[in-house]
Parts: C-alpha cells; sequence; structure tokens
C-alpha cells in the first residue's frame, strides 16, 4: 500500500511538473537579463539621456529591405527611450501599405512612396483625413551580383544586364560581355539569371533602372512583380543570395548590405564603371530632385537613374518611412514622432549604415530641414 | 542480420547450410527464401533511405546550433540587440504560452468532439457531418487557419491586431482535427463489453463514459494529445501572420505581439544585419532549442501513458 501512494505521488508530480510548466507560465513574472524593468517599475529609462520617458508599443510594418536598418533604430531607440518597445513586421512594401490603411499600425516602411493622391488622407490608421509625412531613410545601393569561378570583376552595361536578363545573352563568353571585359578570361559557361519570384521594392528599383538606361532591350517597364517568363525564381532577399551563392555561373540583383560575400558588377554610368557603394548612391541621390506637387510632410524623391555625374551609382534603393500628420490617439503620435525624430537624426542614419551598409541621407541642409519639417508635423 | 547479407551478397556457412537442407519439406524452398530475403533487404534500405535526411537535419542543428547554445541564450531576449549577442527567451516563453493555450483550447474541445462521435453519434446524420468536417480540416493548409483567425480577431477587436492568443486559436485550428481523429481511434478500442457492463449494473451514459471509457483510454487519449501538440509547436506562417513578431518580452496572451521560436528561427535567417554569422548562429541555436523542446514532449507522451496506467491500479 505504501508502495502504490509514492506511485502516486511520483506520478502526479510529473503530470503536475508538465501542465505547470505548459500553463503556469502566464503566471510568471521574471523578465530577460538585457531588459530594464519597463518605467512602470519606476526605474524607467536610466541609459537614455534624451529620453523622454515615453512608454507603450508602437507597431510598424513594410519593406524587407529595411528591416536590417529597422533593427539598428530599435536598439538605438531602445537606449534613448527604454520604455518604448518598436515592433517591425518585414511583410514587405505592398503588404505593409496595404495593413496601413486598413489601419492598426503606427508607422509603415515601404520601397514605393505612396502616390500623391493616396497620400493626401483616407488611411485607417491615421486620423480621418489626415494627410500622410512620407520621409526617405534608407538608401542603398542594389548590386548586380554574379558568381563565376575566378572572376571578381565584371563590367555590365545596362542594355547588356537587360539582355541577360530577358534572355538574349545566354553564355558568359559572348561577345558583348567580352566588349566591355577584355582582360577578363570569361568561361564557356551557360548564364543563368535569377530574379525575385516575389513582388519586391528590389524588382521594382531594377526594372524602374533598365527602363531609363536601356529602354531598347528592356521593355517591361518598372514593376515590382518580376516580368519575363525565364530564368531562376527566388524568394525574398535571403533566397537570392543563397540562389547566387549556390549556382555557378548566376547572377542576379540584391540589395548589396546583404551580398557582401558575392561579386560585384560595375555598371556604366557616363562612360565610367562604377561598383556599389553608399557613397556612390548617396552622390545619385544627391542628383535626383524631389517629386514635386506633393504635400509639405511628403518627401519624395524622383530618382534620376541616368545620371553621368562621376562616381554616382543610380542603381539605388530608396526606401521611405510613411506616418500620419494626425493621429486620433496622441499616446501613438507621441511614439512615432519620437521614433522617426530618431530614425533621421544623424545617429540613427549612422547606426542603420552600421548594420545595414545603407547610405546615411545626404547632409545636404537643404533636405535634412524639409526632412525634419516633415517629421515635425506628426502630431494628434 | 546486416543489409549486405539479407541482400545475399556474401555466402555465409549459414546460407550453405541453407542450401544443404533446402529439399528436406520442412524448410521453405530456397526460391521463397531468396524472395524473403531480397524484400525485406529492400525494407532495411528504405528505413536506411528514410533516416539519412533526419540525421542530416539533426547534424546539421547540433553542430551549428552549438555555437551559440550559451547561458545568455536563455536568460537574454532581443531587445535593444543589433548584430552579435541577444538571446531567445522571449520567443521561447512565448512558444510555451502559445502552445499550452493552443492545448487549453483544443484537447477539451476535440475530446468531446471525439466522445459524441463514439458514444452518442453512431451513424447519425451530425456523426457523418463531423467527421467529413474534421476530414477537411485536417487538410487545411496552415496558413488558411492563420489568415481565418487574423480576419476573426481584426473583426472582434480592430485591425491589425496581432496576439498570442491568436495565434493559439489559430493554432486550435489545426490541432483539433488531429486530437478528435486520434481520440476517436483510442476510444473506439475500449472493449463494448465495458460500456455494456457498466450499463447493465443500472450506470447512465455519462457515467459509464467518464467512469469506464475515458479512464480506460486515458493513456492513448495522452499520447494522441502530445502527438498534437508536437503537430503544431513547429508552426511558423499562422504565428508570423496572427502572433507577430516582437523583440521583448511578454507574457501576456492577450494583448501585444508575442515571439515564438519558429518565428524566432524565420525572423534571424531572413532579415540579417552586415554581420550575417551572428543572425545565422542564432537561427540554428533557435533550431536546435525547438528540437529539443519537440523531443522532450515526445519522450513525454512515452512516459505518461504508463505512469498514468499505474496511478489507475494502485488506485
Amino acid at each position: 500500500m505504501r508502495l502504490s501512494k509514492t506511485r502516486k505521488l511520483a506520478g502526479g508530480a510529473t503530470v503536475g511538473l508538465i501542465l505547470g510548466g505548459l500553463l503556469g507560465l502566464s503566471g510568471l513574472a521574471g523578465c530577460a537579463a538585457n531588459e530594464e524593468q519597463p518605467a512602470g517599475g519606476g526605474t524607467g529609462n536610466s541609459a537614455g539621456s534624451a529620453g523622454a520617458g515615453l512608454t507603450g508599443e508602437l507597431n510598424g510594418a513594410g519593406a524587407s529591405s529595411q528591416s536590417a536598418a529597422q533593427e539598428a533604430w530599435r536598439g538605438g531607440f531602445a537606449a534613448i527611450e527604454a520604455g518604448v518597445n518598436v515592433n517591425y513586421d518585414p511583410v514587405g512594401s505592398g503588404d505593409g501599405r496595404t495593413q496601413f490603411t486598413a489601419g492598426g499600425l503606427g508607422f509603415v516602411g515601404t520601397d514605393a512612396p505612396f502616390k500623391a493622391d493616396e497620400a493626401k488622407g483616407g488611411h485607417g490608421s491615421c486620423a480621418a483625413d489626415s494627410p500622410l509625412v512620407e520621409v526617405p531613410v534608407y538608401i542603398s545601393p542594389i548590386a548586380v551580383a554574379f558568381n563565376l569561378d575566378g572572376v571578381t570583376e565584371l563590367n555590365l552595361a545596362p542594355n547588356v544586364i537587360a539582355h541577360i536578363f530577358t534572355g538574349g545573352i545566354t553564355n558568359w563568353n559572348d561577345p558583348a560581355i567580352k566588349a566591355d571585359n577584355p582582360d577578363v578570361d570569361l568561361p564557356d559557361l551557360p548564364i543563368s539569371p535569377v530574379h525575385r519570384s516575389d513582388k519586391s521594392g528590389t524588382t521594382g528599383n531594377f526594372t524602374d533602372y533598365l527602363t531609363a538606361t536601356a529602354p531598347e532591350a528592356w521593355t517591361a517597364g518598372e514593376t515590382e512583380e518580376w516580368p519575363e517568363s525565364g530564368g531562376e525564381g527566388a524568394e525574398k532577399t535571403q533566397g537570392m543570395v543563397q540562389a547566387l551563392t549556390a549556382g555557378k555561373g548566376s547572377i542576379g540583383y540584391v540589395d548589396a548590405g546583404q551580398a557582401q560575400d558575392l561579386s560585384w558588377a560595375s555598371i556604366k554610368v557616363g562612360d565610367q564603371w562604377v561598383k556599389p557603394s553608399a557613397e556612390g548612391a548617396a552622390k545619385a541621390v544627391a542628383e535626383s530632385e524631389l517629386e514635386s506637387g506633393r504635400g509639405e510632410g511628403d518627401v519624395v524623391y524622383s530618382l534620376n537613374r541616368t545620371t553621368e555625374a562621376a562616381g554616382a551609382y543610380p542603381l539605388i534603393l530608396v526606401s521611405y518611412l510613411a506616418a500620419c500628420e494626425k493621429y486620433s490617439d496622441p499616446k501613438t503620435a507621441e511614439l512615432v514622432s519620437a521614433y522617426l525624430k530618431y530614425v533621421v537624426s544623424e545617429e540613427g542614419q549612422k547606426a542603420a549604415a552600421e548594420n545595414a551598409g545603407s547610405a546615411p541621407l545626404t547632409s545636404e541642409a537643404d533636405l535634412t530641414a524639409k526632412v525634419n519639417a516633415a517629421v515635425a508635423r506628426i502630431g494628434s | 542480420m546486416s543489409v549486405a547479407q539479407t541482400l545475399g551478397k556474401q555466402p555465409t556457412a549459414a546460407d550453405a547450410a541453407d542450401a544443404a537442407v533446402t529439399l528436406s519439406a520442412s524448410r521453405p524452398s530456397l526460391a521463397r527464401r531468396t524472395k524473403n530475403r531480397i524484400a525485406s533487404g529492400a525494407v532495411v534500405c528504405a528505413v536506411a533511405l528514410a533516416a539519412i535526411p533526419l540525421a542530416l537535419v539533426i547534424w546539421a542543428a547540433l553542430t551549428r546550433g552549438i555555437e551559440r547554445l550559451d547561458l545568455a541564450l536563455f536568460t537574454n531576449s532581443m531587445w535593444g540587440v543589433v548584430g552579435q549577442g541577444g538571446g531567445l527567451l522571449h520567443a521561447l516563453v512565448g512558444t510555451l504560452l502559445v502552445t499550452g493555450a493552443t492545448a487549453l483550447i483544443a484537447i477539451p474541445l476535440g475530446l468531446a468532439a471525439a466522445i459524441y462521435l463514439t458514444e452518442y453519434g453512431g451513424q447519425r446524420k451530425l456523426a457523418g457531418i463531423t467527421r467529413r468536417a474534421v476530414d477537411i480540416m485536417v487538410s487545411i493548409p496552415s496558413i488558411v487557419a492563420g489568415l481565418a483567425a487574423y480576419a476573426l480577431f481584426s473583426l472582434l477587436l480592430g485591425p491589425g491586431t496581432r496576439s498570442g492568443l491568436a495565434g493559439a486559436v489559430a493554432l486550435a485550428m489545426i490541432m483539433i482535427p488531429v486530437v478528435v481523429r486520434s481520440s476517436e481511434e483510442v476510444l473506439r478500442l475500449v472493449p463494448g463489453d465495458l460500456r455494456e457492463a457498466g450499463l447493465a449494473l443500472g450506470s447512465p451514459r455519462w457515467r459509464v463514459i467518464r467512469k469506464i471509457v475515458l479512464p480506460t483510454a486515458l493513456p492513448g487519449l495522452t499520447a494522441g494529445a502530445v502527438l498534437g501538440v508536437a503537430r503544431i509547436i513547429g508552426e511558423t506562417a499562422p504565428l508570423l501572420l496572427v502572433a507577430g513578431f516582437t523583440d521583448a518580452m511578454n507574457y501576456n496572451l492577450a494583448e501585444g505581439r508575442m515571439a515564438t521560436l519558429p518565428v524566432f528561427i524565420y525572423t534571424q535567417w531572413s532579415s540579417k544585419g552586415l554581420d550575417t554569422a551572428a543572425y545565422d548562429q542564432r537561427a540554428w541555436a533557435g533550431a536546435l532549442v525547438l528540437m529539443a523542446v519537440v523531443v522532450v514532449l515526445q519522450l513525454a507522451a512515452r512516459a505518461l501513458p504508463p505512469q498514468i496506467a499505474k496511478l489507475r491500479r494502485n488506485r
């Protein structure tokens, strides 16, 4: 009898342990070692000096190209406002904009800005009839990356790139490629072009660049969804990097910050060959004009893809943060305003450059003033 | 017996002896034994082939995940972390909470449905409809369950609502049919004689179910429930959609985004900074931890039923 009782106890303990482990956790009040007690606990923001002691949760979503930069901004912002938890879902620009219009988001990151009439209002996340604030926050060169044994330097003119991706040039020893690369020993190997299979801002900027620079060879126009039928498709930026790393003779286009280990082609700008770089990207932005006919809080670039300025690299991606001028909830407005102020600050731009390899916003006084004025419009 | 032997590639003394007695009527003919050996050899080969991917996955997760399997991984979240460092405590806690809540929803509902199907349903119309509905639910892609939960919570609590509870509801939609199926099988195994004996003694039906059918089937029911949990614990897509992702700890199922291990692995892999190694290491360590959690659950599924049976016997 005694034995059976101990057994019973042991069995009960096992069941209790497992059930308790699964269900009892919600009562647990532990905390991660790296997280300070939120402001409710009293200590609040001890790390930051500039913080305003804000608390709460701020949710954003959008372009996956920004995710590394967003991580840097979250990290930097956490040091300033220890009571705020910022979330960013890298669901893609298109989905992000749709969600923002449906409502429930504080801000959205997008590779393509809202259209001028969309930016005037009608978004569920904003107070009724509030126009949008859009500012460029992430500028990054798109690399034409390739995987060829023994070849690390390659010059590719826009119309050669267009022919490769439309299937007009199919072998690496094609005379058109040879002509621009007299010193490179090109192998007799079929070219395997890789494109993004998902709707992507990178594809949009790549096709926009080809449309502007090689209009005869690239006729599909600017599109976020890959228009050609041939070639290999890869999902998201990481899928592209994987496909290029694995496939000998492959070529693709990818955010340069995410493709450090691949070889990058130099593209033809004017009559020079230019490699992707943050400086080149910044220079190309400086050569571009702001789009006219938009509101004061709506700072959107019309990119100059055909610039011939020395050192400029016009195959770039400019990604925006969009937010509302007016929020129905003053607390959200406060959080968005503080976060965006940090993002466009010199400090925030530097943090993104270090973690994502992007180009910081040009320190042109004119643009800085416009961006700061736009962010200052956020309120409730 | 080794694979080579079963395939008959290496003649041994035993084979020679086999051949010598082929003519005796008491042994199967050589042809039959050869066929038998070829067939069993093929089966062993198939098992080995099926085990290779599993071994590779375990090997990959072990060798790569071990690099970041340190204490910091279990004491830190990703809050404020850029590049190196950080941990997955928030995701581990989230996975346990969401999975626990899912089990709380799915096990009672699934069990109730199974009891209806075996004890009351019979050939009734409603039972037929329920069975068909369960069949359909089993084959629902998990992302559809996620979308359904997303739509439900958006309608109830406003657009863009994300919470651990919404994730649990989505996962419950995937888990319920698994629980119904396995519970129904187990309940059918309870001998009809036991039920009849109970009824003959004048017990009402609910009492027979509670006192005789369920206790008899308990070990199997527990195993089915734990297997159902193992089925949903690795789901990524619906959680990515409805539970979202966050860097910080969140113990509150009802409010705010909640990180979970599969989503943690996915986000670490899909959005990397310049220092890609740090992200890869965290992703692999996350995969290793998730596998460990699943293995612990499976072991529990094996260990629990005998424990419970013992408990009952000694009562």
